[in-house]
This record gives C-alpha cells, sequence and structure tokens, in this order.
C-alpha cells in the first residue's frame, strides 16, 4: 500500500526552466487552471446579458457570494475604503475555493495543500499591508506596534511583541490552510487506500466514511477559504484603522 | 512530507499559483465582477425606488382619501343645509299662499256683501219709490171719485199696473 503522502508529490509534466529556475507545470498547476478557467467561464455565463435585473440561477448564486464577500470585506475595512479592495478580496477567496474545491476530484490535486503556494500568498497579503499601512498613514503607520492605552514604560515590552504577532500572522495564515488542506487529503488518502486494499465485506466501511469525509471535506474547502480572506480583510482593516 | 521535502518544485508553484492569481483578478475584476455588481446595484436601486414610490402613492392616497372625506361631509352637510332651506321656503310659501288664499276670500267676501248691500240698498230704494208712486197714484183715484168696491179693486189693480208698466220701461 502507496503511502497516504504519496499523493501530494508533484512530477513535472512540461518541463520549463527559465535561467536555471524551474518552472515546470505539474498536476498541481493543471488542476489549478482547469479551477480557474472553470470558475472564470461560469462568471461569464451568469453575467451573460450583463446582469440582468431579473437574475438566472447562475446570476443568483454568484450575486449571493458577491453579497456574501461584500458584507465582509465592509464589516472589517469600512464602506468606503472595502470598495477598493472589494475585487481582490472576492478574486482571492474564489481562487482560494477553487483550488481547495478542484482536489476534492479524485485524480486531482489541490495546490492549496502546499505550503509553498499558501505561504506566497500569506507572504504577499503581508506585504501588500505594509503598502497599505504605509502609503496611507505614512511613518505614524508604526503607531500600529503600539496599542492604544499602553502606558509608556510598557513600549519597549510592547513594540517587540506587536511586531512577533505581526510576522506570526502570514504564518498562521499559511499554515492554517496548508494544515487544513493537507490534513483532510491525508484522511480521504488513508480512507481510501483502506477501502481499496480490504474485500469488498468490510472494505464497503472505509469508502463510506470517504464518501462522508469527502462531504466534510467540501465544507471544509469552504470554510478555510472564509477564513483565510477574512484574515485577509482584518489585517488590511487594522492597516486601514490603525487601532 | 513532500510538500517540505520536493524543494525543486516551490519556485513552479509561486510562480504560476500568483501569476494565475494576478491573472484571474484581472479577468474577474475586468469582465465578471462589473455585470453582477451593475446588476445587484440597478436592482437595489430599482427596489428603492419602487419603495419610495409606493410610499409616496401611499401618501398621496392618504391625503386624497383625506379630501374626498371632507368633501363628502362638506357635502352632505351643504345637501342637509339646502333641505332645511327649501323645507322652510316651501312652508313660508305654503304659509303665503293660504294668507293670499284667506285675504282673496275675504275679499270676494266682502265684495259680494257690498254688492248684495248695495243691490239691496236699490231695491229697497225701488221699491220705495214705486210704493210711493203707487200710494200717490192710488190716492189721487179714491180722491177723484167715491167708487164702490169693484171699482176699488179695478181701480187698484190699474195702479198696480201701471206701476209694473212704469219698473219694467226703467228695468229696460
Amino acid at each position: 500500500m502507496d503511502s497516504p503522502l504519496h499523493h501530494f508529490e508533484l512530477h513535472p509534466i512540461i518541463p520549463i526552466s527559465v535561467m536555471g529556475v524551474d518552472l515546470s507545470i505539474n498536476k498541481a498547476i493543471l488542476a489549478m487552471w482547469i479551477g480557474c478557467a472553470l470558475v472564470f467561464g461560469l462568471f461569464m455565463l451568469a453575467g451573460k446579458k450583463g446582469g440582468s435585473v431579473v437574475p438566472s440561477k447562475l446570476q443568483s448564486i454568484f450575486e449571493i457570494a458577491m453579497e456574501f464577500i461584500q458584507g465582509m470585506v465592509e464589516e472589517f475595512i469600512g464602506k468606503e475604503e472595502g470598495k477598493k479592495y472589494f475585487s481582490f478580496i472576492a478574486s482571492l477567496f474564489i481562487f482560494i475555493l477553487t483550488c481547495n474545491l478542484i482536489g476534492l476530484i479524485p485524480g486531482s490535486y489541490t495546490i492549496t495543500s502546499q505550503l509553498a503556494v499558501t505561504g506566497a500568498f500569506a507572504f504577499g497579503i503581508f506585504i501588500l499591508t505594509l503598502v497599505i499601512g504605509f502609503a496611507k498613514h505614512g511613518m505614524h503607520f508604526l503607531s500600529i506596534l503600539v496599542p492604544p492605552g499602553v502606558p509608556k514604560i510598557m513600549i519597549p515590552l510592547m513594540v517587540p511583541i506587536e511586531i512577533i504577532s505581526m510576522l506570526a500572522r502570514p504564518i498562521s495564515l499559511s499554515v492554517r490552510l496548508f494544515a487544513n488542506m493537507t490534513a483532510g487529503h491525508t484522511v480521504l488518502a488513508v480512507l481510501f487506500g483502506l477501502a481499496m486494499s480490504a474485500s469488498i465485506w468490510i472494505g464497503w466501511m472505509p469508502f463510506g466514511f470517504t464518501v462522508i469525509i469527502n462531504g466534510l471535506e467540501i465544507a471544509i474547502a469552504f470554510i478555510q477559504a472564509y477564513i483565510f480572506t477574512t484574515l485577509t480583510c482584518v489585517y488590511i482593516g487594522d492597516v486601514i484603522k490603525l487601532h | 512530507m513532500p510538500q517540505f521535502e520536493q524543494v525543486e518544485v516551490f519556485s513552479s508553484l509561486i510562480f504560476w499559483s500568483l501569476l494565475s492569481f494576478g491573472i484571474l483578478f484581472f479577468l474577474l475584476k475586468r469582465y465578471a465582477f462589473p455585470p453582477i455588481l451593475e446588476a445587484l446595484e440597478s436592482r437595489e436601486k430599482k427596489i428603492r425606488g419602487d419603495i419610495d414610490g409606493a410610499e409616496k402613492l401611499r401618501e398621496e392616497a392618504r391625503v386624497l382619501k383625506e379630501n374626498l372625506e371632507q368633501e363628502l361631509k362638506s357635502a352632505h352637510d351643504k345637501a342637509k343645509t339646502i333641505v332645511q332651506m327649501a323645507n322652510s321656503e316651501s312652508k313660508k310659501i305654503q304659509e303665503k299662499t293660504l294668507e293670499e288664499t284667506q285675504a282673496k276670500v275675504r275679499q270676494m267676501q266682502n265684495d259680494v256683501e257690498r254688492e248684495m248691500e248695495t243691490s239691496r240698498n236699490k231695491l229697497l230704494g225701488e221699491i220705495r219709490s214705486y210704493t210711493a208712486a203707487l200710494t200717490i197714484a192710488s190716492t189721487e183715484k179714491f180722491l177723484k171719485k167715491a167708487l164702490d168696491d169693484k171699482e176699488k179693486k179695478r181701480l187698484a189693480e190699474e195702479s198696480i199696473e201701471e206701476v209694473i208698466k212704469e219698473m219694467q220701461q226703467r228695468t229696460n
């Protein structure tokens, strides 16, 4: 029986190397592209008549999703400021959700189960929040390291704590998503491996669990995409409002 | 874990995932979000407009109803006043007509009485004058000759005949 982690191994399908940097296309990238193309196609289909006032079923689903994200952005960033970041946050939610869900198709791959990818996104968001903070408040942005109401004597202690807390944000953001996706797929791989290796008399049981866990994984895919996006909104909201 | 061991795939995963997200972000922002967001916004505007319009219409209807009720009330009052006025007017006319009729009847009665009085006086005058003439004529005859009863009767008849003739001549 293969290792349940064998599923996470990647092999180049189209080898590409640019100036010694490996940019090969592998299963994870293909799955991500298929997911992105699918979701973009669905969006175009939903809004093909220029978004009619009386919506189709598909348009209604996307409208609900848009309103949901809009509510989230307005809640954490603010109504006016939120408008600037809505497209980014909505795209991020859709991208992560698509990547999470596409991996649930047997034989596919979840690119969000790669720490390098979730880390890159989390780090990118961290840099983005710093850029927004400095662009909006200038050097006053550094006051984010001193929570309001802290006695002056505590400032030398609070600043390093706040720096650590800020640096921990991208780490927790990336590890949370990666760990959830990896764990879910590992459990699925173990259960499915059991179902395949056991005789039919007993094999139906792990197979049934695989189906149940698969349903659970769909919910986790939504929850993780929501958490990742919500925390991004919170981080952006924090640097805009400072405290 | 392969995710930590396969370091060589990190560069391609990071590059393609960030690039794919960038492209998806651009495409969604440019082509996919605007129609859906516009539809949401226009629907919100339409619903808000419809609600405002309905509210306005309701207010107008309320004012209209109030006005109509007021007009109806004033029309009722007016009609009541008109009926009262008509009643009192008809009563007045009735009374007036009665009074006039009574006065006319009284007048006619007086006229008739006056006429009757005149006629009676005239008749009495005439009778008096005829009686006088008759008396004179009879006396004349009696004085001229002593007459027997038969003659007296004949002379009286004669005098009456003369008086009647004279009366007839006067009437004619």
